[in-house]
């Protein structure tokens, strides 16, 4: 199978000398969709972020299709702008419209016309649901329609490979649905993504493919299975204290 | 900012308010303007002479005026030129030459007809001369029946006790004759011939005239006291002697040269006469409506207005007093004044500033000047404040440092780098010793050595900047050469323990751009406004070293833009040296201001910005800027009326702005209170309406979700 992404023992140690990531590596297939899970301080959000380097990797490789990507000769900006990133906290440019949004990165970064990019944003809107939205400003909306464009806002780049993190921790329960059915719905189109999350229930029934990581090391990973048996005692802990808290 | 102003329908009535607020302004500054009234009225009226002939000559003696002229018309006056009767023809000659004096009058016209009108006598006798060929040019009495005439190739005559005597010379034309008293004589006339009698005109002498007047024709001579005797060439120049301390008037003469014709020697009218009014007062008349008057001894000469078209010729003035005079000239023209015939100023008044509304009648064109040269500095200091704030800002922002861009280079790179910067920054401290060294400092008076660098002459010296630079760029890169050469490839802090207190020593991380930035602004904001303005316009005198240039490029431009660039901003050495001072300063706080408006974005800003793959400076300008400029609208506001009322320091620098001209306004009207009073209020003005606009603005670009800004 095609391999997309490649990580190859990622090491992240912070200035402040915390080893955040010791030696992480997965690949990443055409179409498949991977959650990493794992409590908070346990490094799966650093992984994500080294992926497109907003956090610069200590140590190991990240290939994209095969090309290493964290090398200072890298076109950074090229690879970012084919890799896809949704932030917890949604980073929704608050001074522009929902439609203006969408349209800085191809506008800037792909060079496109003002006309050809607002009607491909008019067509991600689309896909998320939020074309009622476009001229309301980021305030205006609410928590899951924030997370909706933001999700658009990465779709219009048309990237090989999108980054969740955390997409549906700062929502409030009852606004989750929506976000993550956009989610699914992408999954189910075959978008290569990686989501790190918090929701059991969603990487069991989206993931291909599960990654419990545990202290900056992938504890345990496979199918999606391992989430309902799972072989080490520690994400069984991790499971049932999810679990205790529902 | 700019992105939101593009999207939607907030445009409309953002610039209808700036269009409303630019119609206001205009209208206030036109309704500011004072209504100018004040005007200028001839000092001349026309008196009816009862002729149409031409008069030629004109004299006077006490109140009694006589004019002659055309074909032998002569008419008197008795009460100081108010009203006139024709007096009896005696002659059908041209009248052309006159005199009076000792109570006498004399006319006498060319073929030589001479009339002379004795002191004690009511009627003319006839004492007409035959010089032969020649014709009579001039006349003049020295005594109540005693005169002497000139005229063509050095005819001379001396008319005493009823005998007329030729006491002629050889020579050119003799054009004028003017006695002082009975003994002392000027005669004057082509080529510049200038003739000195002391007997009464019995013998005369040549004087030189001055080189520039040697071939001139000298046509009207005034020997008007022991002082001062003036005499004119019809080309319009004035030759002037004066006593000097071992010479009488008379032996040696001057041109005349006029301040009010920058510098020339020449007036550039025909004229006909000069009429001495007192020693350093005179007044002249030509051809094509010419009346003027000189009260300072033909410095300054000023043509004056006439009721009377300017095809009229004038031909001769006498003045009755000081200020009474008396001109006629072509076609019966006669004109009177009480004034000098200095123009009269209707509408203009004295004014009693003791009355606040005359006070500010007189004092707000002033302020409007002082308030226009103030929006001028402040638009153009905020303006460049601005753009060095938001650069300065962003360069203190700048994230990357030494650690960053050493790591992106291998090591021999980094070493080899770092040799080559240590030999150029010691190369550069080299090349400084001497220059140092000379300047004669010792112990702690090297902190004034950079000072001492860019100007090691003094006054007599040029300004030496690059040493300056040199001086920074030499320590920095020896410096940083000696840093780069000890790289192991780790670029990590190094930490020490001295004393047991742990000293992190991390020379990577500092960021190149924020160092200089930071050197700029610890610069403007730890020293007073006041010694940056006399220090950048006197010490540096950036006016001089931008504003020439700059307004010499401009030279040719006719773009009104470009134009008002060049003579209102840059030829205005105090003007360009206030913007540089204020927008300097500004730019080093405004940067500060914007610094904190970026650091209160969420980082998160950042990296969405990066992560859908635009670069560093696209983030800013598209994502971080145009949030942070709005949060820091209110404290870029304070930044701007700052600025505002900082612009009142230019008058240090002598720089005629609103404060400035305040304290002119004192020194005319003495009245503190009001002068200050009404600039304060100017200023509010100013800084009130920036306060709202800016208020406004802030609300305008409100974005919903955007910082906690309280209201709606």
């Amino acid at each position: 199978m095609d391999s997309v992404l490649t990580i190859t023992d990622m090491h992240k140690t912070y200035a402040g000398g915390v080893q955040a990531v010791r030696g992480v590596s997965f690949d990443v297939n055409e179409g498949e969709s991977v959650a990493i899970i794992g409590s908070s301080g346990s490094g799966k959000s650093t992984v994500l972020r080294c992926i497109n380097r907003l956090i610069e990797p200590t140590g190991g490789e990240v290939r994209l299709r095969g090309d290493l990507i964290n090398t200072p000769s890298a076109d950074i900006n090229n690879v970012r702008s084919r890799i896809g990133m949704v932030f917890q906290s949604f980073e929704l440019f608050s001074h522009l419209r929902v439609i203006d949004n969408i349209t800085l990165g191809l506008r800037h970064v792909r060079k496109m016309s003002k006309r050809d990019a607002e009607s491909e944003a008019l067509g991600v809107l689309e896909k998320v649901d939020m074309l009622d939205r476009k001229d309301a400003f980021p305030g205006n909306l609410s928590g899951g329609q924030k997370q909706r464009v933001a999700i658009a806002r990465a779709l219009a780049m048309k990237p090989e490979v999108m980054l969740f993190d955390e997409p549906t921790s700062a929502l409030d329960p009852e606004l989750i649905g929506s976000v993550l059915k956009t989610i699914r719905g992408l999954a189910d189109e075959g978008m290569t993504m990686i989501v790190v999350t918090h929701e059991i229930s969603f990487a069991r029934d989206v993931a291909d493919r599960v990654i419990y990581m545990d202290n900056g090391i992938i504890a345990e990973s496979g199918e999606s299975s391992i989430i309902d048996n799972p072989k080490t005692e520690r994400l069984k802990r991790f499971l049932s204290s999810i679990n205790e808290e529902d | 900012m700019i992105e939101s102003m593009n999207s939607g329908n907030q445009r409309s009535p953002h610039l209808a308010f700036i269009g409303y607020f630019s119609i206001a302004l205009a209208i206030l500054l036109v309704l500011s303007v004072p209504a100018n009234a004040q005007e200028y009225r001839s000092g001349w009226d026309i008196v009816d002479s009862g002729t149409l002939a031409d008069l030629y000559s004109v004299e006077s003696e006490g109140s009694e005026v006589w004019a002659f002229g055309e074909n032998g018309a002569m008419i008197s006056s008795n009460d100081g030129g108010l009203s006139w009767e024709a007096g009896e023809s005696l002659t059908s000659s041209d009248l052309t030459i006159s005199d009076s004096g000792y109570g006498s009058f004399l006319a006498a016209s060319e073929d030589g007809t001479i009339l002379i009108k004795s002191g004690n006598e009511i009627i003319w006798s006839d004492i007409s001369l035959d010089i032969g060929n020649e014709l009579v040019y001039g006349a003049c009495l020295t005594g109540d029946n005693a005169a002497v005439i000139v005229g063509g190739n050095g005819s001379i005559w001396t008319y005493e006790m009823q005998v007329w005597s030729d006491r002629s010379v050889s020579g050119e034309d003799l054009l004028d004759v003017s006695f002082l008293d009975s003994e002392r004589g000027i005669a004057v006339g082509e080529q510049g011939t200038i003739l000195f009698s002391d007997d009464g005109g019995s013998s005369w002498d040549y004087r030189d005239a001055p080189t520039e007047a040697s071939s001139s024709r000298i046509i009207d001579i005034e020997f008007f006291s022991e002082i001062r005797a003036y005499a004119i060439t019809d080309e319009g120049e004035i030759l002037k002697s004066s006593r000097e301390i071992n010479t009488a008037v008379g032996f040696l003469w001057n041109m005349q040269y006029f301040e009010s014709e920058g510098g020339s020697a020449n007036l550039g009218v025909n004229l006909t006469s000069i009429e001495i009014a007192t020693t350093n007062k005179f007044l002249l008349s030509g051809n094509d409506g010419y009346l003027s008057m000189s009260k300072d001894g033909g410095n300054i000469v000023s043509r004056q207005m006439i009721p009377l078209g300017n095809s009229t010729s004038f031909n001769d003035i006498a003045m009755l007093d000081g200020f009474n005079g008396v001109a006629v000239g072509s076609d019966g023209s006669l004109l009177l004044t009480e004034r000098s015939g200095e123009d009269e100023q209707v509408g203009f008044e004295v004014r009693d500033f003791s009355e606040f509304g005359n006070f500010v009648d007189y004092s707000k064109g002033m302020l409007i000047e002082g308030l226009y040269a103030t929006i001028n500095i402040v638009i153009f200091g905020i303006f460049l404040g601005f753009f060095l704030g938001i650069s300065l800002s962003m360069m203190k922002t700048s994230p990357t440092t030494l650690k960053e861009i050493s790591q992106r280079r291998s090591l021999v790179v980094i070493k080899s780098t770092g040799v080559i910067f240590t030999i150029i920054g010691l190369s550069l401290l080299r090349y400084l010793v001497p220059i140092i060294q000379n300047l004669g400092l010792d112990g702690w008076e090297y902190i004034y050595a950079p000072i001492g660098i860019i100007n090691p002459d003094g006054i007599t010296g040029e300004l030496q900047f690059e040493n300056f630079l040199f001086l920074i760029l030499g320590v920095s890169l020896f410096l940083l050469g000696i840093l780069l050469i000890s790289a192991n490839g780790e670029y990590k802090k190094s930490h020490y323990n001295i004393r047991g207190k742990e000293i992190i020593w991390n020379p990577w991380g500092i960021r190149p751009l924020n160092f200089i930035a930071t050197i700029y602004t610890d610069i403007f904001r730890n020293t007073p406004l006041i010694v940056q303005f006399l220090f950048i316009h006197f010490g540096v005198q950036i006016g001089a070293l931008i504003g020439d240039p700059g307004a010499e490029m401009l030279e040719d431009s006719s773009n009104f833009i470009l134009t008002f660039l060049r003579d209102d901003i840059l030829s205005n050495r105090a003007c360009v040296s206030a913007i540089f001072a204020l927008g300097l300063n500004s730019g080093a706080y405004q940067c500060e201001t914007i610094r904190g408006a970026i650091s209160a974005i969420p980082s998160g800003q950042m990296e969405a910005g990066r992560s859908i793959g635009l670069n560093y400076m696209q983030t800013m300008r598209l994502v971080i800027m145009p949030q942070a400029i709005r949060i820091c609208i209110p404290p870029m506001g304070n930044e701007m009326v700052n600025l505002v009322l900082n612009s009142s320091l230019a008058m240090v620098i002598g720089y005629s702005e609103l404060t400035r001209k305040a304290k002119l306004i004192n020194a005319v009207t003495f009245q503190v209170f009001w002068s200050y009073g009404m600039v304060l209020i100017s200023y509010f003005i100013v800084t009130w309406t920036l306060a709202l606009f800016l208020r406004y603005l802030e609300n305008k670009t409100r974005i919903p979700g955007l910082g906690i800004s309280g209201g709606s």
